[in-house]
């Protein structure tokens, strides 16, 4: 019975530190309609400011806790100014993206700074507990809930009662005639960014404090505990967005009381996808209306492509295939495969973000099940190698599509959200799923690449398969994107209301895209496996959905020589000046802010 | 000018002018060299059809959209260019179009929000007082959510609304919109009423005929050129008026 106690417990103390994150994250969509992805960054620059305050200079709690609120307002007011206000005017998606790169960025820098290795975050006064009935609380736990009521107390009375609360509440519904009133919008922006950041830094003060244990990886978690909290409170809602978070954290709570740690995260993706799918504008939103999404404008920044003759697109084919002859330097070869196969998952995701503007942020889980799929079929039922490929390319298309397609009635982020979320939940499948997976161990001896029997065991054999699977797909989609249902699924992404007023079913065409989208990426992480010989959860991360999205915006959306050159650019390049593997996450974070800022439509246009 | 001969009267400095205004939506030409002034006390209507550019030069004067070329000036000094808020702190108020209230937010924090500029907090006070007393309806629903009110009961918010900000010039656009005739009329009263006290109004209106009834000038705003405008008593005996309506047919 005392576990109950202390498993309710935990669970709302962990549903106060997740609403410190969710209200900022609420407070933000109000006003700038924005889900800022840089939030978990924020809350771990306030933990590892107060790590800093703590260890190097002894200060006491209070005293580390304004600075931990500090740092984290400033922080706010950077990213407002570098992921915001430079890119108003832009379509929704355009900030959004913005903040991913901020947030690789200052992850990337905090690694570089603290090292990846795990912390202790001392907290001297309050490993105190008191007995409780028949459980015990502890003063950090009592310390935690009268912060989360504090803030909310304080939240509440500036909104409510305050003339600059009371602007916020204007700006957020109704910015052009807020400004008719003389509110100074971009103020009132700055001021939300600020408090939001604030109260995450303290998030992450506290989740430190109560582990005590910080790593800068937690970030990314820390931003999707905040959007799940956020999304099941109704978006843009603050008080939701507070009983979303206890919501949340009792969920956690019970969940890892009745199946073990491993499963948390399932069940907080799992209730993220079933609420958008099923109650997208939350559970508590009784009156409350969700902004609607803009009709268009999932598309970054539509353009004219750059058109390049067939016959040279053919000439640079032969080029490359011809190259091994010329240039048999293995690194080299080595370099330009591994380009080809990131060019196989571009172009996987140009058609499903760029032509049918499914911007998905998950796309590493279609390369993760080819992978698994393709090592599993070879090893544990002797399918020969190319056929198991090609196995793993349609059974991505399948589960990828069956797994997407509730949310196809979703639009714009929050789509980009459940494609977040479908990600997540297929790597903690694959994680807990031991039987099938292997689990944690991961999948090892995976047999090398082979075609018809014939191993292909050298790096120019490699190369050039790699090459001709990448050929031969590119020249299917520029097929299709030259035929009427390439024009139809344009059509749906320019204004799905217009596309199905002409009797367009949207969900077929979406599905047959996603399908077709999802082979190449099932054979792209196919390859990679047997490539590899090992794979586990981690072999395919966000990490490498959000490089497949920056390729493919490097590339120009929906551009199928621009997916191959993105791709060629972004992997391939910083492998030639040997950079090293650490800077090239900040430098991915770095390209994706600036092309968003100044060349949205990419090198060679979106299609 | 002949040495010796009196200077001759500069005319009143109008409240508000457009000076040659040019206005693009992409390749689109809204307003083609529009010039308006509007005097000090006065009402004034600008009446036009549907994509004349009426509700673009309301977003002029605000600041909300900037034209290509041209001035506007408030009382001499130019306020192109300067952002909205700034605007309205030089004493433009405004009752957007369809309303646009805070529909979350109570009457009463409505009607503050209109006083968002100010600082003197007693006279806040007192105007939120004559406010009621212009729109006695209001007080028995100044703590409701501002959204659950009636159309007509929301217009009247968003007339007090920018009346609280004690501005010098009303911009209104399309205040009848959507109204019951009955509202219509009472709505036009109050406008009437709030330009007695002293606030100068220009609006935007479709609805000519009653529009003149109230206005002292009107001009009318054709596919982005001024082609008519007069005093409002002459331009409501004007058959031009209709013509403008019915998309300008050729005049000889």
């Amino acid at each position: 019975m005392s576990s109950w106690f202390d498993y309710t417990l935990n669970g709302i103390i962990i549903g106060n530190i997740y609403a410190l994150l969710a209200v900022g994250l609420a407070l933000i969509f109000g006003v700038a309609r924005l889900i800022n992805f840089a939030h978990g960054s924020v809350y771990v620059v306030g933990a590892y400011a107060g790590f800093v305050a703590v260890t190097q200079f002894g200060t006491p709690l209070p005293l580390t806790i304004l600075i931990a609120v500090a740092v984290g307002a400033l922080l706010g007011l950077v990213i407002e100014r570098f992921g915001l206000r430079p890119l108003q005017g832009y379509a929704h998606i355009a900030p959004l993206l913005a903040t991913i790169g901020i947030s690789f960025v200052l992850d990337q820098i905090m690694q570089l700074t603290f090292s990846p290795d795990p912390r202790a975050l001392p907290s001297e006064l309050l490993q105190q507990r008191f007995q409780v009935g028949s459980g015990t609380i502890g003063a950090l736990d009592l310390l935690i809930a009268a912060i989360g009521l504090a803030s909310a107390g304080l939240l509440y009375a500036f909104l409510r009662y305050t003339k600059l609360g009371w602007a916020v509440r204007a700006t957020a519904q109704d910015r052009d005639a807020a400004q008719q009133m003389g509110v100074n919008v971009d103020a009132i922006n700055r001021t939300v960014f600020a408090i939001a950041s604030g109260l995450g830094a303290l998030s992450g003060l506290l989740v430190g404090m109560y582990y005590n244990y910080i790593d800068p990886a937690m970030s990314f978690q820390a931003t999707l505990k905040g959007v799940v909290a956020q999304v099941v409170g109704g978006v843009g809602n603050v008080p939701g967005a507070i009983a979303g978070s206890l919501l949340l954290g009792l969920v956690e709570s019970y969940g890892i009381a009745l199946f073990g740690t491993s499963y948390r995260n399932l069940f907080a993706f799992v209730l993220l996808v079933a609420v958008l799918v099923l109650k997208p504008n939350g559970l508590f939103a009784s009156r409350r209306q969700t902004p609607p999404e803009p009709m268009t404008g999932t598309f970054i920044a539509p353009s004219k492509p750059i058109h390049i003759p067939y016959r040279i697109l053919v000439a640079l084919a032969l080029v490359a295939a011809l190259l091994p002859a010329v240039l048999p330097d293995p690194y080299v070869l080595q370099t330009l495969t591994n380009a080809w196969l990131y060019g196989l998952a571009g172009l996987s995701l140009t058609l499903i973000a760029g032509t049918v503007g499914l911007i998905s942020l998950g796309h590493a889980a279609l390369l993760a099940i080819g992978g698994y799929a393709s090592a599993l079929l070879s090893i544990n039922l002797g399918v020969p190698i190319g056929l198991s490929i090609l196995s793993a390319g349609l059974i991505a298309a399948a589960i990828g599509t069956l797994l997407v397609f509730p949310s196809f009635r979703l639009r714009g982020h929050y789509l980009s959200i459940a494609t977040l979320a479908i990600g997540e939940i297929v790597s903690l499948v694959i994680l807990n799923w031991e039987s099938l997976t292997r689990g944690p161990i991961g999948i090892s001896g995976i047999p090398p690449l082979s075609i018809f029997g014939i191993e292909l065991d050298t790096d120019r054999s490699i190369y050039w398969f790699t090459l001709a699977t990448l050929v031969v797909l590119a020249a299917l989609q520029f097929r299709l994107l030259g035929s009427h249902l390439g024009r139809v699924l344009r059509a749906v992404r320019d204004d799905d209301i217009a596309a199905r007023s002409y009797g367009i079913g949207l969900n077929r065409y979406k599905a047959l895209a996603f399908a077709v989208g999802s082979f190449a990426a099932g054979i792209s992480g196919g390859i990679t496996s047997h490539l590899y010989s090992y794979i586990n959860h981690e072999t395919f991360n966000s990490q490498l959905s959000i490089l497949a999205l920056t390729i493919v915006i490097l590339g120009g959306m929906g551009n199928v020589a621009g997916a191959i050159l993105g791709s060629v650019l972004l992997v391939g390049l910083p492998e030639v000046f040997r950079i090293a593997a650490e800077y090239r996450v900040l430098i991915y974070g770095l390209v994706l802010l600036l092309l968003i800022r100044f060349r949205p439509q990419g090198l060679l246009g979106t299609v | 000018m002949t040495a010796g001969a009196a200077p001759a009267p500069k005319p009143a400095e109008p409240l508000l002018a457009l000076d040659s205004i040019n206005t693009f939506y992409g390749p689109v030409q809204v307003h083609f060299d529009l010039n308006l002034t509007v005097g000090r006390g006065q009402i004034v209507c600008l009446l036009g059809g549907n994509a004349s550019g009426k509700s673009t030069t309301m977003k002029i004067i605000l600041g909300l959209v900037k034209p290509a070329s041209g001035v506007v000036r408030l009382g001499g000094e130019p306020v192109s260019g300067l952002p909205t808020p700034q605007i309205v702190r030089r004493g433009v108020g405004s009752v957007p179009e369809a309303r646009r209230l805070f529909g979350e937010m109570t009457v009463r924090e409505n009607l503050l929000m209109g006083a968002f500029t100010r600082r003197d907090e007693r006279a806040i006070a007192r105007d939120l007082d004559r406010a009621l007393g212009l729109f006695p309806k209001l007080a028995e629903r100044l703590g409701q959510r501002a959204g659950t009110l009636s159309g007509g009961e929301q217009q009247m918010v968003a007339m007090a609304r920018a009346l609280m900000g004690r501005p010098k010039l009303i911009c209104m656009d399309e205040p009848t919109m959507g109204l019951s005739p009955l509202w219509v009329d009472r709505v036009l009263d109050l406008i009437a009423t709030i330009n007695r006290e002293g606030v100068t109004v220009f609006m935007v209106e479709q609805n000519a005929s009653l529009a003149l009834e109230i206005a002292h000038h009107a001009y009318v705003l054709q596919t982005g050129r001024i082609v008519l405008d007069g005093p409002a008593g002459d331009l409501r005996s004007d058959p031009r008026i209709r013509d403008a309506y019915l998309g300008g047919q050729d005049k000889t």
